[in-house]
């Protein structure tokens, strides 16, 4: 069965069967091969198959289609021809035979569920698994570090907070808990000492990625920059907050 | 800690039961909603078993510290934490078990969403698609992750989120109460801090109603008890294609002021 590859640059983005129906391009979500670019129009071409050929139409968009180069209305395709949509390019692999292709599954078919239904473990992997098999290879963007669907996060390493200078109850805090407050509450992880110390100064979450600190009565700072939402910490940061600088660190 | 609560539960337009449940236990701080399913009235049943079963075990964990833990103690989460995670498990097993003992009962199940606050730090447990928010600066942020198929294939990055939205199976779940011996509990924990409002809700209102309208029906609400029954209202406007439930904590910020800290001092007993 014939397939699109869509490239940007040199990163296959996607591979997309041309089967029985039609493959349309463009900026629009409706689209079968969305491109989110402004040199795309919201419908800028479509692909399909026409007998035992497989064709290109461009359909009005403004920066047009452009086939090897070329700048096309409606042509047929064939094996390796690279397609130019704004920056994307889509290259054709008619992929052996393109006599009667076949209905690519493009969506995992399920019935409506209106009744709230629960998949027990074996129902909930082969759901998982096929719905990976039909949405073909993977997208681009960032490899995520995803967990197993029953799995355990990977192993953590535990930081430290190491008091530089200001008056709290313990000179270094391991920080192995989900959430560690600094402030004068006796709720707090670092207790801060003094007069009119807030009952909560800032925060410091760990998350499945790392530490990050964030604001909570006060606005603390990381090597001096005000943080106002929560932010990673590094190796070796330097937090103030309330009166008390504490030095971030990885122990082993 | 000072709080304000408001809580409604509610048929909605096309439902003939409400299998929704929730339970308020203000003297610990403790708030349970919970979304059953299964014929006949069995989802109302599995609601309610849960929400008792958490309420109870939690106070008598608070009772007795002693009381073992159902599951085993996660050494990165606080003693209130790992209790209320042992207290859905304690769930999860009543569920089960009745439907064992009652076959009528089988496939019955419920999810569930449970917060217990403490003085600045919030505990959060949840199993299944009933959510909990934080609104905080004007903000509304979703503290709980669905644990829907379709949640979890956009989590994957197999479904887009238009495709989400628009997929047929925003229903199917792949976690939930009673449904196996054992179940894989979500928790969490948070700062709190004063003004925050903390909202608990089954899908019937997160399907209903746009995030930006929860947020801005909770700015613009005098009270806590207007403010669940204006949500509900709202579902049921757009359809309330389901039971709605909805139950809403506020920190009440407490008296700041320097001659008020100074009296709570010299109050204080002289060798605390």
């Amino acid at each position: 069965m014939p397939k699109l590859v869509l490239k940007f640059e040199a990163a296959v983005l996607k591979e997309v069967p041309v089967g029985a129906q039609p493959v349309t391009i463009g900026r629009a979500p409706d689209n079968d091969v969305q491109i989110d670019n402004l040199a795309v129009s919201s419908h800028h071409a479509k692909v399909y198959a026409e007998e035992s050929r497989l064709v290109i139409e461009d359909l009005n968009s403004l920066n047009g289609t452009f086939v090897n180069n070329q700048r096309v209305q409606r042509v047929t395709l064939k094996q390796s021809d690279q397609i130019l949509i704004g920056k994307h390019h889509l290259v054709v692999d008619m992929g052996g035979t393109v006599e009667a292709p076949a209905i690519p599954e493009r969506k995992v078919s399920a019935p409506k569920v209106e009744e709230t239904m629960v998949l027990d473990t074996k129902k909930r992997k082969e759901l998982l698994a096929q719905a990976m098999g039909a949405a073909g290879a993977a997208t681009t963007g960032q490899e995520k570090t995803q967990q197993l669907a029953d799995g355990k996060p990977p192993r953590q390493r535990f930081a430290s907070l190491v008091l530089v200078s200001g008056s709290t109850d313990q000179r270094e805090y391991l920080l192995s808990g989900k959430l560690a407050v600094i402030g004068k509450s006796e709720m707090a992880t670092i207790k801060l000492r003094g007069w009119f110390k807030p009952k909560a100064a800032a925060q410091i979450s760990k998350r499945d990625d790392g530490y990050y600190i964030g604001p909570a009565d006060k606005t603390p700072t990381v090597n001096g920059a005000p943080v106002s939402h929560p932010t990673k910490l590094n190796e070796g940061d330097l937090i103030e907050v309330a009166g008390v600088r504490l030095n971030f660190v990885y122990k082993d | 800690m000072h709080i304000q609560v408001g809580a409604r539960t509610d048929l909605g337009r096309k439902r003939g039961n409400n299998e929704d449940s929730f339970k308020l236990v203000p003297e610990l701080n403790l708030f349970i909603l919970s979304d059953g399913m299964g014929g006949e009235a069995h989802g109302e049943i599995a609601s309610n078993i849960a929400v008792e079963t958490i309420a109870a075990h939690c106070s008598e964990g608070v009772k007795n510290k002693s009381v073992p833990l159902l599951a085993e103690a996660r050494p990165e989460l606080t003693e209130k934490t790992n209790r209320l995670v042992s207290a859905i498990h304690a769930a999860n097993h009543e569920i089960y078990d009745s439907a064992v003992k009652h076959p009528a009962q089988r496939g019955m199940g419920a999810t569930v969403v449970s917060i217990w606050l403490n003085e600045t730090r919030l505990s959060v447990a949840h199993v299944g698609d009933s959510r909990c928010y934080l609104l905080r600066a004007g903000e509304l942020l979703q503290l709980t992750q669905d644990h829907s198929l379709v949640a979890e294939q956009l989590r994957r990055g197999i479904i887009t989120r238009e495709q989400a939205e628009k997929s047929d199976m925003q229903s199917v779940l792949i976690r939930a109460l009673g449904i196996e011996p054992d179940v894989q509990v979500d928790a969490d924990e948070q700062l709190l801090m004063d003004g925050d409002i903390l909202v608990l809700c089954s899908d019937g209102l997160s399907r209903m109603v746009s995030d930006v309208e929860i947020a801005s029906t909770l700015l613009t609400a005098p009270e806590m008890q207007g403010a669940a029954e204006r949500l509900v209202e709202l579902a049921n406007e757009y359809g309330g294609e389901d039971n709605v439930s909805v139950v809403l904590v506020k920190v009440e910020p407490t008296p700041a002021g320097f001659f008020w800290r100074l009296w709570r001092w010299l109050n204080k007993p002289l060798n605390s």
